[in-house]
């Protein structure tokens, strides 16, 4: 290949690349943590006893879970507010987020209900706590254990599609390149170092993750 | 020296000489073989794509055909070459074309490679608006601050070209064009920012249903080209495209105009010649 690189004109717009890394990484945030509670709720919503409680979460999650994220992201910019509900950009991309994630960490969760010994639930009611306080401090701090791994490798794959929300003008990393490669034309030094920044980040992320799983072993 | 040699080193000489036409050679070399060959595209309308019926059709191509039928009495004699934007000055150069019409930016860097026929089109960007939104024109627009959004296509200096005309608003980049059109259709833009003739094209195809803002920047000029040497050719397109605006084919001229602008000229005034007023 006969090619000079030149990364200067890339370096030089290092503060809009910061910038940009800085509010994908707040809209995963965000929106993981919204979809987390979602997915909870979708999961437990799954294994009800209740029939219409069960199809619901099982629509819900069908639904979503089937349909490209590029096509829910530009549904819910575009279609949703001649429909009526207009929210801003941000907020916009984050509520989609959310709800993609929640439909994506109800079968993580599930199945990690699902491996929990029954005697579980039994010795929480034993002690004489409500089913309600059952869920919340003994069957979720165990299953949250336990599906640690699978909810790290979602965690990635959630801050990645960060990068959709460029297609909508919001200006994270992705936004920020496509926009220094129109002004530079420096194809491929722009989408390198935005890969390298993508996999930094996610480097991080995945350690930082990982440590947690091991602070939070359950002893064998 | 050899004379067999001497010949055989003329002849080469003269088959590695440039292809640069003689004064008249090309008007006749047209005429003589009863068709013109034409240098555009085909994927860019209005200006120049292909038709339900597959044939080339749009505002370039009937610049051609204006050619055509002052060469023949028949806009249909022509011979297409679909060429890419970036093939359009070496096709003239190699000869390949006669002429090429081809939405092309004038510029001086271009002229001195190509030469450049009388100007059929000014193009400069407009802001498209929705008809019965909530800015009627350009000066509400600029009266809107930074409470307007407007969108557009991403681009070198895409904000800094919508600053030019709105100051204070705010700059939405789309990285296609029907991506910019939804941001205006589902009201997340106000305004779309895009060459005039986009604008009027996409007015043509949805009448009723947007409004032009009413101002147009960025200025720049659309001319056919053909290979540079030989005057009587350029000047014979010129008059062609000159008469075409101003004069006796000026029916032809405004007829496609209005086809894929949607607006309809003025006649040229009678009497004295419009062009030096």
């Amino acid at each position: 290949m006969d090619y000079d690189f030149n990364f200067a004109v890339v370096w030089r717009n290092w503060d809009l690349l910061a910038q940009g890394l800085g509010l994908g990484l707040s809209l995963a945030v965000l929106s993981i943590a919204i979809g987390t509670g979602i997915g909870l709720i979708a999961a437990f919503g799954m294994l009800s006893k209740l029939r219409p409680v069960r199809w619901i979460a099982l629509a819900y999650v069908s639904a979503i879970r089937n349909t490209p994220i590029l096509v829910l992201i530009l549904f819910t910019y575009f279609a949703l507010p001649q429909m009526g509900v207009r929210l801003e950009k941000i907020p916009s991309f984050i509520f989609t987020l959310s709800i993609y994630a929640g439909a994506y960490l109800a079968e993580v969760f599930r199945g990690g209900l699902v491996a929990l010994p029954l005697g579980l639930r039994e010795a929480g009611l034993a002690i004489g706590l409500t089913e309600f306080r059952t869920k919340i401090y003994i069957i979720i701090p165990v299953m949250m254990r336990n599906v640690l791994p699978s909810l790290s490798n979602n965690f990635i794959s959630l801050f990645k599609d960060t990068s959709l929300a460029a297609v909508i003008a919001v200006p994270e990393l992705t936004y920020y390149a496509r926009k220094i490669n129109v002004e530079s034309f420096r194809v491929i030094e722009t989408w390198m170092v935005a890969s390298l920044i993508y996999v930094a980040a996610c480097y991080i992320i995945a350690s930082l993750l990982r440590r947690l799983e091991a602070r939070l072993a359950i002893p064998r | 020296m050899n004379m067999k040699l001497v010949l055989a080193t003329t002849f080469a000489a003269l088959m590695a000489a440039p292809a640069v036409a003689q004064d008249g050679d090309k008007l006749k070399e047209v005429l003589d073989r009863g068709y013109l060959i034409l240098g555009s595209g085909s994927t860019n309308p209005p200006w120049h794509f292909m038709d339900g019926d597959n044939q080339l059709t749009g505002f370039d191509i009937d610049m051609g055909r204006l050619v055509a039928k002052a060469l023949f009495g028949d806009p249909d004699k022509i011979e297409y070459v679909q060429q890419s934007g970036d093939a359009r000055i070496p096709n003239l150069a190699t000869g390949k074309v006669d002429l090429t019409c081809q939405f092309m930016t004038v510029t001086a860097e271009r002229a001195q490679q190509v030469e450049f026929t009388i100007p059929y089109y000014r193009e400069g960007v407009g802001l498209l608006l929705m008809e019965g939104g909530d800015y009627a024109d350009y000066e509400a627009l600029k009266a809107g601050g930074s409470d307007v959004t407007v969108a557009v296509l991403q681009n070198v200096y895409a904000e800094e070209m919508v600053h030019t005309a709105l100051p204070e608003a705010t700059v939405d980049q789309y990285d296609s064009v029907d991506l910019m059109y939804q941001a205006l259709n589902s009201g997340r833009a106000e305004a779309a920012a895009t060459d005039q003739s986009a604008l009027r094209w996409f007015m043509v195809q949805n009448p009723g249903r947007y409004l032009d803002a009413g101002y147009g920047w960025n200025p720049q000029t659309y001319a056919c080209a053909v290979q540079p040497g030989d005057q009587r050719w350029l000047n014979f397109v010129n008059t062609v495209l000159h008469e075409g605006m101003t004069g006796v084919e000026f029916p032809f001229y405004s007829a496609s105009f209005e086809k894929w602008f949607g607006t309809e000229l003025e006649s040229p005034q009678i009497g004295f010649p419009v062009e030096y007023k």
